[in-house]
């Protein structure tokens, strides 16, 4: 069993990413206070290369804070990320070099969205090329081009991002995340600040970089999409995961008392 | 009337090379201080506590301390310890100074008015803290600071009239020179006053004009 949670889990056997060998991201102890709120509580969790994970749960359940302490946004106050033989551990200051490496192979898409308003479209996406990557200003704007077309979007290249629409500037996020060639692409809530219309354009996209064995774990309230798309659905109530799985038995027979009134609750509405 | 037009056209090329003066030191004044208010407003929002009161320290006294003083005691003063300057470098330095401290606090409150998700989006795209200053965060505060830096630079260029004081032959010590000489004050300091408003209103509009659109912008 590669996959670790507090409570319960799924039969592991039968989840296809069990059968490739070592866990590629590892999270140990998780544990997250902001001041006397202890918002995640020893949380442990494994996922291996070309996964893709949804993490699911009520607001305020600690979903996104879990994401933002595996790209250490939000430092995690005890516990340690590991990521294909880097290793962070909370509280560990020796680790400047590791953070910015672990940084480097995970990309990060806002809920919203974080686009530079100041700079074009083009620009967003080829910044970080540049500054990070060290690729000249010529290469990574044909690289950006290139993640333009292949989100729909290279004819607004040299637009402002207040000119696009919600949909498309996430869609521009996307392709800023992707630019930097991420191992792992990091969701948070990606459709939640748009209309259902909009958001099944980000979905589309989502749902081919999955396809294309990018490792994803996504923060998700898109219940289908969760499981339709994810292998793997972990469910978090309170800063604790109550239960993952293969995404379809998780989110058909769950077996934790609050996820069962927590789907019922989100299928009813 | 034909009286005062005759003493204006007369007294005019004499104010006029006063008011170019003016504007050189005000430039000069304002070229030298607003990135040297940058500078402050980074010092101190620094994480670092020492750096922070040390920049803490020079900015309340330049923002606590006249523009009056701090010119004399650049002209006047600084002499008293060997350091020596012309009346026009002595200005632009003290009115530098003042300008820093006083636009710090204007810059640093655009610092702050930048969207927290803005430096989140930096630093998980991997740039370094100097990156995310230069090419995201300091682009955007300049730009919701410049309406009240504008305004700021109108004030400058009104306060460059205190040079009179350390001898620099700008606007008002030409008008004021005139007026000792002819006893004609009031004519005088007329015209210099108009020549400040020709400069200050439409520059005031132009603030006021570039403010609504900005903000506009930034709603949508």
């Amino acid at each position: 069993m590669s996959s670790v949670s507090p409570v319960s889990t799924a039969a592991p056997s039968v989840i296809k990413v069990q059968k490739t060998e070592q866990a590629f991201l590892s999270l140990k102890g998780l544990h997250k206070s902001f001041g006397p709120y202890e918002v995640l509580h020893d949380v442990s969790l494994e996922m291996h290369k070309g996964e893709v994970l949804a993490i699911i749960g009520p607001s305020g359940s600690g979903k996104s804070t879990l994401l933002r302490c595996i790209n250490q946004l939000s430092p995690p106050t005890a516990g340690s990320v590991s990521m294909d033989g880097v290793t962070i551990e909370a509280g560990c200051s020796s680790s400047r070099n590791d953070l910015v490496k672990l940084r480097r192979r995970i990309g990060m898409v806002f809920q919203s969205f974080n686009l530079f308003p100041h700079l074009t479209v083009l620009q967003n996406v080829s910044l970080a090329q540049v500054r990070t990557m060290g690729r000249s200003k010529r290469d990574a704007d044909k690289k950006s081009l290139e993640l333009l077309d292949r989100v729909g979007l290279a004819n607004k290249a040299e637009l402002y991002p207040a000119r696009c629409s919600g949909g498309q500037q996430q869609r521009i996020a996307i392709a800023r995340a992707l630019a930097l060639e991420p191992e792992l692409m990091l969701f948070d809530e990606p459709t939640s600040a748009l209309d259902p219309e909009l958001g099944l354009e980000v979905l589309a996209v989502m749902k081919e970089l999955a396809n294309e064995g990018m490792s994803m774990i996504m923060v998700t309230h898109e219940m289908h999409f969760a499981e339709t798309v994810s292998d793997r659905v972990v469910v978090m109530a309170e800063g604790r995961i109550l239960e993952q799985g293969i995404s379809r038995e998780v989110m058909r027979n769950p077996q934790h008392e609050r996820v069962v009134q927590f789907l019922r609750a989100v299928r009813d509405r | 009337m034909n009286e005062l037009l005759g003493l204006w056209w007369e007294w005019f090329p004499d104010l006029l090379q006063g008011f170019f003066l003016s504007l050189q030191v005000t430039g000069v004044c304002l070229l030298l201080g607003i990135p040297l208010g940058l500078v402050f407003a980074l010092g101190v929002s620094a994480p670092n506590k020492a750096v922070r009161l040390i920049f803490l320290f020079v900015v309340e006294l330049g923002r606590g301390a006249p523009a009056l003083i701090l010119l004399q005691y650049f002209y006047y003063g600084l002499p008293s310890a060997g350091i020596t300057f012309s009346s026009f470098t002595a200005a632009a330095l003290a009115l530098a100074y003042c300008t820093g401290a006083y636009t710090s606090e204007i810059i640093r409150g655009g610092l702050e008015a930048v969207a927290s998700g803005q430096r989140e989006a930096a630093d998980v795209i991997g740039l370094n803290k100097l990156d995310a200053l230069r090419f995201i965060i300091v682009p955007q505060a300049l730009r919701i600071a410049i309406p009240s830096l504008l305004g700021f630079s109108i004030i400058m260029f009104q306060a460059s009239s205190l040079c009179f004081t350390i001898a620099l032959p700008e606007l008002v010590s030409r008008a004021s020179a005139i007026g000792s000489n002819t006893f004609q004050y009031m004519p005088v300091l007329a015209l210099a006053g108009i020549m400040y408003a020709v400069v200050c209103i439409p520059a005031t509009i132009i603030v006021t004009s570039l403010e609504k659109k900005l903000g506009a912008s930034s709603q949508t």
